[in-house]
């Protein structure tokens, strides 16, 4: 037995050895990512099946479908295959595709989270790992990106000078929206501060009329409802994220325990009982029928209401989380869904070309009617209800929290200032204790790293 | 007394060998191979991106795991959580299992019905266990929160407190296995003879002392069988806690800790890294855990089923 220990332990170490060896093989450097300048139509005689991943959103897929079979009517020879994969699950069949050279375009939320120069420590994203591992192509070169504004190619596409996306449009997810019958029938304003929102609730909940609802079954609809009192609070939060970092803002200091009281009323008072089971999805369907008030949740549900139900009259207003209403002014979001394209990918041209007329002013316009994102195009306009709701506040439209946060190693798992810690849907009722255990899990992490 | 030896002497004594090679090969290949392999990306800052450059990093990663700030911290409440989960499953899972075996284990009709029953929840996938379960919690009108508000109670289920949610992942991973468990036991009661019983009734013996006597000590290889499997089984578990409640503060175990780690689930954000050497290392530990506890488990049942078998 002993004799047969030291030919299977050398067979295993081999083993090994080759597998890691296997895993780091080849780096492909991203200079050879560069894509051709014309992206030229694909020979017609040539069959050509483009592979394209794009995750699940209802009115973005539909918009899809039938820009698909568009191009597939003007291109006869262009098969679109398109697949769709639940948000949660977007990066890792993302990354397995691009490894697999099984996708030839693919959905990518805009390059947030970068590594700031004042963090450390710290994973870089995973679209950055992609560009470095040379697995998207270099678009730098492209007619089609002078169509859109200069920063939204340098915000939400350009990494290390080059430029591997574009950019769909920009959402905010700090707003409210209302139900416009049930404010009227009970004879309450559209509030504009706090007080006057904690009023609304109490006015809705003395008629048995649940005040506010999200998507608490896939956890962040909740945390994410409550950013836009996270930003009235904290106006800018580039700053507030630097501010974290270098310690000259806590999580359980003074300013920062307004947001932790407001954010217990926000979870236990107006979010009604059984929004943790409402599913992301299901929770614009759920406002729409006309049995809550109010849906805190991002412009991207829009359309989502409006299909489950045309008649049904809402409005949208920015989270009033302050008592000073210029403080409420503000709309929160982000750079969402983009388009980026394999570097192996067989059919470059074809993929470009496929970028190239979903870049089109006149698709794009469809593409933001169908979507209601907020317009990355100089020239095109956001017609929607959506887009005339938050149009007053578009000036004052800003990169959120979520953006530019990234955790140091070894921080706690409660280094967030996410509504969803308190109960009914986490496990913190008092809010100086989660202000604490918030501070607490972050320091950990900063002080890990010094 | 000397055996023979078919293959001979000389370079013939050897033949055997080859013909084990391919099966060897495979099994290093395809069962040993990524295990060992895992431990050697332990060791390193993979991504799990193919290209990506991996640079060795020694034992930082299981430093990190282990000692790091709060984060450790929250990673023996998981393994601590593991535990608890591995507990609760194993003895409610085996305790029911025996239970319903010998329900349908019984000279009636339609046991052959209840047997199909039981069992039918093992052959559904985790996506489809947890969408029956979702649906029949679903707090706002579902049909065990009627269930609930008929008797002046309520509850979140998956989406509730964590302790509430974990509760609920423990109750489905029960429903989902326990038809495994029973046909274990279903196996084992059924190569007991007949004699036995007709003995022990002989003898005058009540129907617990039947079971105590002569089913239960009989039943000890399925016993074994069952705690071991249930214990594994259940330490390895993650899916349902992805399909039911997802990446949760509070209600995380090993198994899911590893997944979302290695495949840039932890934030609720879709632009979080992928941190496979991490999560290879944290496997290791996993592993470890179900070693000890495995060969441990192991050890007892044998001198267990020696006591008892002879």
């Amino acid at each position: 037995m002993r004799k047969m220990f030291l030919p299977v332990l050398l067979i295993l170490v081999l083993l090994s050895l080759v597998l890691s060896a296997c895993a780091s093989s080849a780096t492909p450097a991203p200079a050879d990512t560069q894509a051709p300048a014309e992206g030229g139509a694909p020979a017609a005689d040539e069959k050509v099946t483009l592979r394209v991943l794009v995750h699940q959103n209802p009115p973005m897929v539909e918009f899809m479908e039938a820009f698909n079979q568009k191009f597939q009517e003007k291109y006869p020879n262009v098969t679109v295959d398109m697949s769709v994969v639940n948000a949660n699950d977007l990066s890792t069949v993302t990354q397995t595709r691009l490894t697999a050279n099984d996708v030839d375009v693919v959905d990518v939320f805009g390059f947030a989270n970068a590594a700031r120069p004042y963090m450390k420590n710290v994973d870089p994203p995973n679209w950055q790992t992609l560009i470095e591992a040379g697995y998207l192509l270099d678009l730098s070169d492209q007619p089609f990106l002078a169509n859109y504004y200069p920063a939204s190619i340098e915000d939400a596409g350009t990494y290390d000078g080059k430029v591997y996306q574009i950019n769909g449009g920009t959402v905010s997810y700090s707003g409210i929206y209302y139900n416009k019958d049930l404010f009227a029938q009970n004879n309450v304003d559209v509030p504009t501060t706090w007080s006057e929102l904690v009023a609304a609730c109490e006015t809705f909940a003395a008629a048995d009329i649940p005040c506010m609802t999200a998507g608490g079954k896939d956890g962040w609809p909740i945390f994410v409802g409550a950013y836009g009192l996270i930003g009235s609070i904290y106006p800018d939060q580039a700053a507030l994220v630097e501010g974290l970092w270098n310690g000259s803002i806590k999580w359980n200091d003074a300013k920062s325990m307004e947001m932790w009281d407001k954010m217990k009323v926000y979870a236990q008072d107006m979010m009604e009982a059984g929004a943790s089971g409402i599913a992301g999805d299901a929770a614009p369907g759920r406002f729409a029928s006309g049995a809550v008030a109010m849906f805190s949740g991002g412009t991207w549900y829009a359309a989502a209401i409006e299909e489950a139900e045309p008649a049904f009259e809402w409005g949208y207003i920015p989270f009033p989380g302050s008592d000073n209403a210029d403080e409420n002014k503000y709309l929160f979001g982000k750079y969402d869904q983009g388009w980026a394209i394999a570097t192996k990918s067989p059919n470059t041209e074809t993929a470009l070309l496929y970028l190239s007329e979903f870049s089109d002013p006149a698709s794009y316009q469809e593409w933001v009617n169908a979507v209601g994102f907020f317009p990355t195009q100089p020239g095109a306009t956001l017609d929607t209800q959506i887009g005339m709701e938050v149009a007053p506040y578009l000036e004052n439209f800003k990169v959120g929290y979520e953006q530019y946060w990234v955790a140091p190693k070894g921080a706690g798992q409660y280094a967030n200032p996410y509504a969803s810690y308190y109960k009914p849907f986490g496990e913190f009722d008092d809010p100086q204790e989660l202000a604490d255990k918030v501070q607490a899990d972050l320091q950990s992490g900063l002080d890990a790293n010094q | 007394m000397r055996t023979g030896y078919h293959f001979g002497s000389g370079w013939g004594r050897y033949i055997p060998y080859l013909f084990l090679i391919p099966g060897l090969l495979l099994y290093l290949l395809i069962a040993l191979g990524p295990s060992v392999a895992t431990s050697v990306f332990s060791f390193t800052d993979a991504t799990g991106i193919r290209g990506a450059p991996i640079n060795w990093i020694g034992l930082e990663n299981y430093r990190e795991f282990l000692f790091l700030g709060r984060a450790s911290q929250d990673n023996y409440a998981a393994l601590g959580r593991t535990l608890v989960f591995c507990f609760f499953v194993t003895t409610i899972q085996f305790g029911l299992g025996l239970l319903v075996a010998v329900l349908v284990n019984q000279r009636l009709r339609g046991t052959s019905i209840f047997r199909t029953l039981f069992f039918l929840p093992v052959i559904l996938g985790a996506v489809i266990q947890g969408l029956i379960w979702s649906l029949f919690l679903y707090p706002l009108g579902g049909p065990m929160a009627r269930i609930l508000e008929f008797f002046g109670t309520s509850s979140q289920f998956f989406g509730g407190p964590p302790p509430e949610a974990f509760a609920s992942v423990i109750f489905v991973q029960i429903w989902a296995n326990m038809g495994f468990t029973m046909v274990i036991f279903l196996a084992g009661l059924q190569t007991i003879p007949d004699d036995l019983y007709e003995a022990a009734r002989i003898d005058g013996a009540s129907s617990w002392q039947v079971f105590s006597n002569v089913t239960w000590p009989l039943l000890t290889p399925s016993v074994n069988t069952n705690i071991l499997l249930n214990i594994i089984g259940s330490l390895q578990a993650w899916q349902l806690f992805l399909v039911l409640i997802g990446y949760r503060n509070g209600t995380q175990v090993l198994g899911y800790l590893i997944y979302a780690q290695g495949f840039g689930q932890t934030s609720g954000s879709v632009t979080s890294s992928f941190r496979q050497g991490y999560a290879a290392a944290a496997s290791i530990v996993l592993f470890l855990l179900v070693l000890v506890l495995g060969i441990t488990t192991q050890n007892i049942l044998r001198r267990r089923e020696e006591r008892i078998l002879g």
